[in-house]
């Protein structure tokens, strides 16, 4: 084989590697000046009172059009999620349920393990 | 013509085949990127104990057939999805525990919608994380549960732990929890008092939107995305480093968004006055001393965590009350020091032997 040295691959790999150590160490001291924070928070400020507006107004206009806004369809995506996590409990249940009735003399409910459980000696292979 | 010194011809070419191969891999397997959603994550069975507005309560169902006497309640980051902790079968660190013989309960946030802006600091410390505490008691039929807290989540474990501080909190664990947030010095710089305006912030959107969480954390490595993304088509013919790669992308780009007081009081109280290192921390009217803490504790930090750097974590050992006290430094970054191949042949092999002796 080629020694790692000639391989252009690793040769390359190094060099990216070593390309974003130095953007991000540039950028970190070029962030930790007063001067950029000044300017981010203006900028950042100015961008979520913007940003506030016109999402209220999109509110308004899509209202206006009879039509559901982002945050609704965030929220039914989210109602559903929980309406398939309890779905999910249910099947889970249901599993149980017929798993017991199986084995009635098991009882209802799957028994949890005991909790007598002691660590292991120094040494043991757990 | 000889070729150089150090260049062997035949290598050459077996070198420049397999750059084809993979070339051609490439556009195959990019088709396939493009075209699939990626593994399915935070997939070890759970039941839902408890769901109230942001908070989660998830009971583990135990691999053991024995398991310790004491539960473990995690609590996880307001800004990130419990699931870094819950990868896919074999890099879950819930399923690690469980096949250990720990009972696991965690607690995980939702994004907190709109009518949860004023959500502040008392809420998270005084209630979800109780009101959890008090449901592993009830479903576990224990009195004492160890609390694990990852970055964000070990700051609220500590809050609680210091005001909580006569029980029932019997271990406790940080993985990354900074404490003098002085030491955060780019997080320092973003939110300099003299021109940051939390109170126009907070007043003008509501939640602190996810975006402004994301790009402030990757605003810390702006050179990252990039470079992973070029790291991603480098090695797009590789399976297992494209499953890797799509669960932590996937999960460090869901970030949650902050519920607007609850952000306020931390930029406030951490951020610019940094109470909880000054001792003058308090809760919802009661005081937050981390030296109130007596139980045995163990911090695990990163060695090379860009989140949390170690000078902001390093104070926490020593001000705790605790007798029975140990932090480890591992190698690793902020994510990998909890998740992923590294985590599984430090960290979690590590926190099994601390806490099954503590756990009996």
């Amino acid at each position: 084989m080629a020694d790692k040295g000639n391989d252009p691959a690793v040769i390359w790999q190094t060099m990216i590697g070593e390309m974003e150590k130095g953007f991000n160490s540039f950028a970190n001291q070029a962030m930790a000046s007063p001067e950029f924070s000044k300017m981010m928070n203006q900028v950042g400020g100015v961008s979520a009172g913007a940003q506030k507006q016109l999402g209220e107004l999109m509110e308004k206009y899509l209202l206006a059009m009879n039509l559901p806004s982002r945050a609704q369809l965030v929220g039914m995506a989210e109602r559903l999620q929980a309406i398939e996590g309890q779905l999910n409990e249910i099947k889970a249940l249901l599993h149980q349920v017929h798993h017991n009735s199986l084995a009635p003399e098991s009882g209802y409910g799957t028994p949890r393990p005991p909790r007598t459980k002691r660590p292991p000696a120094e040494g043991e292979q757990k | 013509m000889n070729a150089p010194a150090g260049l062997d011809l035949a290598s050459i070419s077996e070198r420049v085949q397999s750059e084809v191969q993979r070339a051609i891999q490439r556009s195959i397997k990019g088709v396939e990127y493009f075209s699939t959603s990626g593994p399915s994550l935070g997939s070890t069975p759970k039941d839902i104990l408890a769901a109230r507005g942001t908070m989660n309560l998830y009971h583990y169902r135990p691999m053991a057939d024995e398991i310790y006497r004491v539960p473990i309640l995690i609590v996880m980051a307001t800004t990130n999805r419990g699931y870094i902790l819950d990868m896919v079968p074999g890099q879950s660190f819930i399923e690690f525990l469980l096949k250990r013989g720990y009972d696991v309960y965690m607690l995980d946030w939702s994004a907190p919608k709109p009518e949860e802006k004023s959500l502040r600091m008392e809420d998270y410390v005084l209630d979800f994380i109780p009101d959890c505490v008090r449901r592993v008691q009830q479903d576990s039929g224990e009195q004492d549960v160890t609390v694990i807290g990852y970055c964000f989540g070990g700051v609220l474990s500590l809050l609680y732990g210091s005001i909580f501080h006569d029980g029932p909190m019997k271990n406790l664990i940080c993985f990354t929890t900074p404490i003098d947030f002085r030491e955060m010095k780019l997080f320092q710089n973003f939110s300099d008092r003299r021109y940051f305006d939390v109170d126009r912030l907070v007043d003008s959107v509501g939640n602190v939107p996810p975006e402004m969480i994301l790009s402030s954390f990757e605003m810390l490595r702006p050179a990252s995305r990039t470079v992973s993304q070029v790291q991603l088509w480098e090695n797009i013919w590789n399976d297992e480093f494209v499953k890797s790669y799509r669960m932590f992308d996937r999960w460090a780009t869901d970030t949650l968004p902050l519920a607007g007081e609850y952000f306020r009081d931390i930029t406030k109280n951490l951020m610019w006055d940094n109470k909880l290192f000054n001792g003058n921390m308090s809760v919802g009217g009661r005081a937050a001393d981390i030296s109130r803490i007596k139980v045995p504790i163990l911090h695990a930090v990163a060695e090379h965590d860009h989140i949390v750097p170690y000078d902001a974590a390093k104070h926490l050992i020593a001000k705790v009350g605790s007798t029975d006290k140990e932090e480890v430094i591992l190698k690793g970054g902020h994510v990998s020091l909890v998740a992923g191949a590294n985590a599984i042949k430090r960290l979690w092999p590590r926190l099994d032997s601390w806490l099954g002796k503590r756990s009996t």
